[in-house]
């Protein structure tokens, strides 16, 4: 557990050297502007947080002060934490009473790396000491008590047997409470949480809640913590530490290439092949940057996860920024799925088509996933329904629906486009056609085809589709979709079709259709929908 | 007289220039085009093909023809076929549409990309053309593309040659550059054949071919052709004509209802 009391402004502070002297940031709340982070120096002075922007200036005068901006101070704490992944590869952090600040490591099994816990913990409070982060850490057995230690203590290392000892003489805060419950406790005269635990259970649950026996179980271990890692669990990972930071991107996909050989050997010896590789890029300067993709099945040849990193990072070319240097890197494979250990490759199946999902893999890696398709078939009689473009990485093993021969076109536009048509009588053949300000004299036709639309709909009443959701939730929140109040309902006679071949005086054949029929209520509305050969 | 003499030297000077241009694909199509039984040569894998269509409204003729020449290379280990179009131009063109391709290739062997602009979809072809289980490419591009030079039409060229697939452009306008393409065929649609049952109906498709750049084994420049379930079958052997003969009705047909009730009248 790391515990980083003045994250915000020193973070702010080290963004932009500029920032001197005492500073503190406030927030608007219903109309006043409150302190909400205040650095260690304006605290010295007197300032606190909660105060409000007039009297800390009253105060301190050479106070700068700044509004916070959440999404920026979480976006950074967020790099942070991943930055840690080169300590452990389970990291989260803790947002119980506090937005950032709160660091949580998983670091079992892993200590023995760094010298051992003592000399982890000290390695990793230096490090950022040394960016000037005034930080506190604690190793505990369970994540509440590290929590406790590291905000009420000296930063320590704390076994399972010293655990009681060291938590019953802190105070009941550390306990991660709301205030109300601290206030109360309190005023019962419970200030520690020794006191509180020699008292009997029912009576503080029946006062407080579950939340206070909880968080006291969770402290001692009695009720296991859990804790979500930031970053994808990874199964398989290989890693290199670079003694000079590196900058070139082709530098970075050399070093990829070796850590992809040594990944293919942990995998082979492991009979295993992966279908997700992550890249990660620790660079100096406490940023992480993750290059991830997909193959159509699993694989663990690396000359092919290499050339697909590098389509990838061809594609990313200009987002990349090394910053000040790249000091370690990182593979990891996830999805793995048995591969068995004498096959060659994971693509050696007769018939050529893994060299087609290879193909699609370093096409969907530099156009992206979206941009590589394959139809899937479906059992529906509407056209655009029957055949469905799906991403060919998510394609692959897919049942194809049975589907009854028709006529239908080479080609098919993505949306239908109204086009003016004559015919002689109502329900005969089109004689004449304007299409994209042209005019087409159709000669010869077939039809109708009457594809009925979907009755077992009828008298629904239609809805909106709400909008996608915008990829970044926190900018946009998501509108509710416009209230109409009378929405038509599903009409199914009205959403009839009947579609026409056509063949115009040239030779062009068209496949068009007529929405809705005569003698409705709206006059039926021509589309044209795709071209024959 | 030196004319045999000299005759040689020419032939003998050609070679080296196909050898110096390297064109083996192009030797090699002359060499072992296969007349079909149908009429219309079968074109070896490894050339390039520029197709060019009047307009974009003929786009399903040139989607037809390529994918009939291309459904003649898928063989063995050769088992899919690329369609390459420009994301934007989706909307103009069409999309293959998986339940008409039926006839011609089986939907699931036609992957679609969908490139955001020239530069990706050329390198798509190319590296869809290197792959040992690609059959053909089809590159849709509606509008005149600037990269399309000599240049990057050649390296494409070279690669078809040395993997063996086959890359069809698709070219919609009157415009023509310079390519490295082996062959430039102009296509246009034709009235289509007559159904058995039904003379109102449009029926098998026909196109006219005029190939405008390369030669073929037989020195044949025009074609009718007629799609049908074998391959390409070739019609007449007249010249072409861009505009055809007007059609012998200049209205659509009378309603043959009408001529019965003015009998029974």
């Amino acid at each position: 557990m790391l515990f980083l009391p003045h994250w915000a402004t020193d973070y702010l502070k080290r963004r932009d050297p500029a920032l001197a002297g005492p500073l503190a940031l406030y927030e608007r709340i219903k109309g006043g502007m409150r302190l909400v982070a205040v650095d260690p120096e304006a605290r010295q002075h007197g300032v606190r947080p909660g105060q409000s922007v007039a009297d800390a200036r009253a105060l301190l005068p050479p106070l700068t002060l700044r509004e916070i901006d959440y999404p920026l101070l979480e976006a950074g704490f967020g790099d942070l934490a991943d930055w840690h992944s080169n300590a452990s590869p389970l990291v989260a952090i803790l947002t119980d009473r506090a937005r950032f600040g709160d660091l949580v490591l998983d670091i079992t099994g892993v200590s023995h790396l760094f010298g051992g816990e003592a000399a982890m913990l000290e390695l990793l409070l230096q490090r950022l000491r040394a960016c000037h982060y005034s930080v506190a850490g604690a190793i505990a057995p369970t994540i509440g008590a590290a929590w406790a230690l590291s905000h009420f203590a000296r930063s320590q290392v704390a076994g399972p047997e010293a655990l009681s000892a060291r938590l019953d003489p802190l105070p009941v805060a550390a306990l991660r409470l709301d205030q109300n419950d601290i206030t109360t406790l309190s005023q019962m005269g419970l200030t520690t949480i020794g006191q509180v635990r020699s008292r009997p259970r029912k009576p503080l649950q029946a006062r407080f809640g579950a939340e206070l026996l909880l968080r006291l179980d969770q402290a001692y271990g009695e009720v296991e913590e859990r804790m979500t890692s930031r970053l994808p669990p990874i199964a398989h990972s290989v890693e290199r530490r670079l003694l000079d930071p590196l900058i070139l991107l082709d530098d970075v996909l050399a070093v990829t290439q070796d850590l992809a050989i040594r990944l293919a050997h942990d995998l082979e010896r492991h009979g295993r092949g992966a279908q997700t590789f992550h890249l990660l890029l620790y660079r100096v300067d406490h940023k992480v940057m993750t290059l991830s993709l997909n193959a159509a099945r699993p694989t663990r040849d690396p000359a092919h996860m290499l050339s697909l990193f590098r389509h990838r990072a061809q594609r990313l070319a200009g987002e990349y920024d090394a910053g000040f240097g790249i000091d370690m890197m990182r593979l990891a494979a996830g999805a793995l799925e048995e591969l068995a250990p004498t096959q060659l490759g994971a693509f050696s199946i007769p018939g050529g088509m893994e060299d087609i999902d290879r193909l699609t893999d370093r096409l969907s890696s530099r156009l992206g996933a979206p941009a590589v398709l394959r139809t899937q078939l479906k059992a529906s009689h509407i056209p655009e329904r029957a055949a469905r473009l799906v991403p060919a990485i998510a394609a692959s093993g897919v049942t194809q629906a049975a589907q009854p021969s028709l006529t239908r076109p080479l080609r098919l536009l993505p949306s239908p486009e109204p086009v003016a048509i004559n015919a002689e009588v109502p329900d005969g053949l089109p004689a004449s056609m304007i299409w994209r300000r042209q005019r087409y004299r159709l000669i010869r036709g077939a039809g109708p085809e009457r594809l009925g639309a979907e009755w077992w709909r009828s008298g629904e009443r239609l809805e909106l589709v709400p909008p996608p959701a915008s990829p970044d939730p926190a900018k946009a929140p998501p509108e509710p979709p416009p209230y109409i109040p009378d929405l038509k309902r599903h009409d199914p006679e009205a959403q009839t079709r009947d579609y026409y071949r056509v063949e115009d005086e040239d030779g062009r054949r068209f496949w068009v259709f007529r929405l809705g029929l005569y003698g409705g209520p709206d006059l039926p509305v021509w589309y044209l929908h795709g071209f024959f050969a | 007289m030196p004319a045999p003499d000299r005759q040689l030297r020419l032939t003998a000077l050609r070679d080296i220039i196909a050898d110096i241009e390297r064109k083996p694909a192009l030797a090699e199509a002359g060499a072992r085009a296969i007349l079909s039984e149908t009429g219309f040569p079968q074109l070896p894998g490894g050339t390039v093909q520029d197709i060019f269509l009047d307009e974009t409204r003929d786009a399903g003729a040139g989607l037809g023809f390529a994918l009939m020449q291309a459904r003649a290379l898928l063989a063995g280990k050769r088992s899919a076929v690329l369609h390459l179009h420009l994301a934007p131009e989706g909307q103009a063109l069409g999309l293959p549409y998986g339940p008409g391709l039926e006839g011609l290739i089986d939907p699931t062997r036609l992957v679609l990309v969908q490139a955001r602009n020239a530069a990706d979809l050329l390198w798509a072809a190319e590296e869809a053309l290197s792959c040992q289980a690609v059959a053909a490419v089809i590159a849709d591009m509606a509008a005149r593309p600037k990269l399309l030079d000599f240049t990057a039409t050649r390296r494409l060229s070279l690669r078809a040659g040395e993997s063996g697939a086959s890359l069809f452009f698709l070219h919609y306008g009157s415009w023509r550059q310079a390519s490295a393409a082996q062959m430039r065929w102009r296509l246009t649609p034709e009235r289509s054949a007559a159904q058995p049952y039904d003379d109102q109906a449009p029926g098998a498709p026909r196109w006219r071919l005029r190939l405008e750049r390369g030669t073929l084994a037989n020195h044949r420049t025009d074609w009718l052709l007629q799609a049908t379930e074998k391959g390409l079958a070739t019609l007449s052997t007249e010249p072409f004509e861009p505009n055809p003969a007007p059609a012998a009705l200049s209205h659509a047909l009378p309603a043959p209802l009408g001529h019965r009730l003015s009998q029974t009248a």
